[in-house]
């Protein structure tokens, strides 16, 4: 026999009361676990996902969406840029890669981006099987001129103009190398072929460039960023697309009509940094941003929300540990027989203080540990949302650190909420209890 | 000090009434019993007799006046020690037989074992008392005789020098009652454990060479 087993006991008589306030714990504790677990995943994801990728480069407008869309392939690009800037920057000795994307079509909700074979190289991506596709910049230039001459044929026959017959163009074969998690859910394997559809959602009124099927090259071994989620074409084969003409209205004299979404900067030296962004900004053509400066702006403004749904897990906690507190002081008019009894025997004031501590710490610890374990189990159903909204997922079966300061806390909770019961427990006079009560 | 295992002198206990006065419920002037003493003290309800075990067992604190338990003054003992002094020296039985509904006649044993840190073996206790069958059964399923034999091995589970019994033929009819004094007094000769049992009941007070009435005491 031993204090625990007395508590076991006191808490199995009061079997409703302690799982209701168990319950209630464990309720606040899951919620607190969920929301901090989520929190650093995706924080974690996101934060992962810009490395390697030091500046982004895009349409003016805004850093974040541009951040957004370059790196972990979510919202809408923020507009086009001079294929003639991506060339300036590859001659920048300042700059180590100049790596561009374009992006329009997506397959089965999967985006496809456009870029060159620099892609996998600067950001050290690893083939998981197969081969990265083909680009070559005489590829890429006569892809441009294409996807000129289908602008000007457009618009001529917009005017109602004869339209000029369009040159005969070699073509690259398109070909695609696809993130793990898109070979995952799809099934697509190498040598197999997909149609891209029109825009970067999945729309049931999208068009389907049926007559440009990718062949598979290769598949990307995990990365755990947003990269496993996309497929990556070789960026010629992009402009081969109708509807993918760069631009309504070439000037005659335009040396390149050629376009893209944005551009992944490596630097040789982080000194270089503030230089080509101010350069960048303070031009006409084109806005840069640092990603991992506008993940943690994003981040901040989500630490509010996060920081308000975790006021109210706390507040519940508060609520359970008040339950916990009045539940035993009542049950203590019951109780006063017992613990008289238990004096009797020769249990000293200070024992019975520390039953009825320990009996309040047992239920918030009970309900802690079930709330742990809650916690991961609502990540792992919640993992389908932030897979939907984000692209990523959060391991529900990781600990963190803060779990133990929640248990921990919980405790403390439990023991704050005995005192008051203990207190009366321990003030309770031995001999005119004794008697039974009628 | 002798080598009695209780000794009072001048004991007294009063408490204040409603209207301010004070009723003077103990008034002992000297009382003693040595090892293996079995006494019958008697008194009319109300006399104070359960109020003079409380005394003994250190649960009330006299207004005046010493209480020796084995040679040790319990009314000089801070709060907790004298708690501890009790569990070790002193087995209570009660009318009521006061054990914990939640546990079983086993756990109820050993809880009085725990506070003592007593290293008698419970479930012998319990198989000398007749319960070798009803070990883990919880209080309700238990017969009044054998709740009370489960309060006695309670009792002697730390085998103390003193076994206060108040009334604990009370609650039982006259076969059971009969029984449990009997054992009661037959586990006591054996310990040679000093018995001293409160009583207002003539049945009771037979079984005892020595009856002792409270206003006796005096």
């Amino acid at each position: 026999m031993n204090l625990f087993k007395i508590v076991t006991k006191n808490m199995r008589q009061r079997a409703l009361a302690t799982t209701l306030t168990g319950i209630s714990v464990a309720l606040a504790v899951a919620l607190t676990v969920a929301i901090v677990h989520i929190k650093r995943g995706m924080q974690q994801r996101f934060e992962q996902s810009t490395l390697g990728y030091e500046m982004v480069i895009g349409a003016k407008g805004s850093p974040l969406q541009l951040v957004l869309n370059t790196v972990f392939n979510l919202d809408i690009s923020p507009g086009n840029i001079p294929w003639t800037l991506v060339e300036k920057l590859q001659a920048d000795r300042r700059v180590k890669a100049a790596v561009p994307f374009s992006v329009g079509d997506n397959y089965r909700g999967f985006r496809i981006i456009g870029t060159t074979g620099a892609f996998g190289e600067t950001f050290g991506y690893k083939l998981a099987e197969g081969r990265w596709f083909t680009c070559s910049i005489e590829a890429l230039r006569d892809a441009f001129k294409e996807a000129l001459e289908h602008s000007q044929e457009r618009i001529a026959k917009e005017k109602g103009d004869a339209p000029a017959k369009p040159a005969a163009h070699h073509h690259n074969a398109a070909e695609a190398v696809i993130g793990a998690t898109v070979a995952q859910e799809t099934g697509l394997r190498v040598g197999q072929k997909f149609i891209a559809a029109h825009g970067v959602e999945v729309s049931p009124n999208a068009e389907e460039h049926t007559d440009n099927p990718w062949t598979i090259t290769g598949i990307l071994a995990p990365t755990g960023t947003a990269v496993d989620r996309g497929l990556y074409i070789n960026l010629d084969s992009f402009y081969h697309i109708e509807g993918h003409e760069v631009r309504d209205a070439p000037k005659d004299n335009d040396p390149d009509p050629g376009q893209v979404s944005a551009i992944a900067l490596k630097l040789r030296s982080p000194i270089h940094a503030f230089p080509i962004y101010r350069e960048i900004n303070d031009g006409e053509e084109a806005m840069a941003a640092f990603p991992a400066v506008e993940v943690r702006k994003l981040f901040a403004i989500v630490g509010n929300i996060d920081r308000i749904l975790l006021a109210q897990a706390i507040l519940i906690g508060l609520v359970a540990g008040v339950a916990i507190a009045v539940s035993i002081y009542n049950s203590m008019s019951e109780r006063r027989r017992e613990i008289a009894i238990l004096r009797a025997l020769g249990a000293r004031r200070g024992t019975i203080f520390a039953i009825v501590v320990l009996e309040a710490v047992a239920i918030c610890a009970a309900g802690a540990v079930a709330g742990v374990a809650g916690g991961h189990l609502i990540v792992m159903v919640a993992n389908a949302a932030l897979r939907h909204v984000s692209g990523f997922t959060v391991a529900p079966l990781t600990m963190e650190v803060a779990e133990l300061w929640v248990v921990a806390g919980s405790v403390a909770l439990g023991a704050l909420a005995g005192i008051g019961p203990a207190w009366r427990a321990y003030r309770t006079e031995v001999a005119e209890n004794l008697a039974p009560t009628s | 000090m002798n080598d009695a295992v209780l000794s009072l002198r001048e004991v007294r206990k009063s408490y204040r009434e409603a209207d301010g006065n004070r009723l003077d419920v103990i008034q002992v002037g000297q009382f003693e019993l040595a090892a293996g003493d079995q006494i019958a003290l008697v008194g009319s309800s109300g006399s104070g007799k359960s109020t003079l075990l409380n005394l003994i067992a250190g649960i009330l604190l006299p207004d005046a006046g010493v209480v020796c338990v084995n040679g040790t003054d319990i009314t000089q003992l801070p709060e907790a020690k004298r708690d501890r002094f009790r569990a070790g020296n002193i087995g209570y039985v009660f009318q009521s037989f006061n054990l914990l509904q939640g546990f079983t006649a086993l756990e109820n044993v050993r809880l009085g074992q725990m506070f003592g840190n007593g290293t008698g073996d419970a479930v012998e206790l319990l198989k000398k008392v007749d319960l070798a069958h009803r070990l883990h059964h919880k209080p309700r399923a238990l017969s009044v005789g054998e709740q009370q034999r489960v309060a006695i091995a309670r009792a002697l589970v730390n085998a103390p020098a003193l076994v206060l019994a108040d009334e604990p033929t009370g609650s039982l009819d006259a076969a059971n009652g009969t029984a449990v004094l009997e054992l009661l007094r037959q586990v006591c000769t054996e310990g040679r454990h000093t018995l001293l049992m409160v009583t207002h009941d003539p049945a009771v007070m037979r079984h005892f060479e020595r009856v002792v009435r409270l206003e006796e005491l005096r």
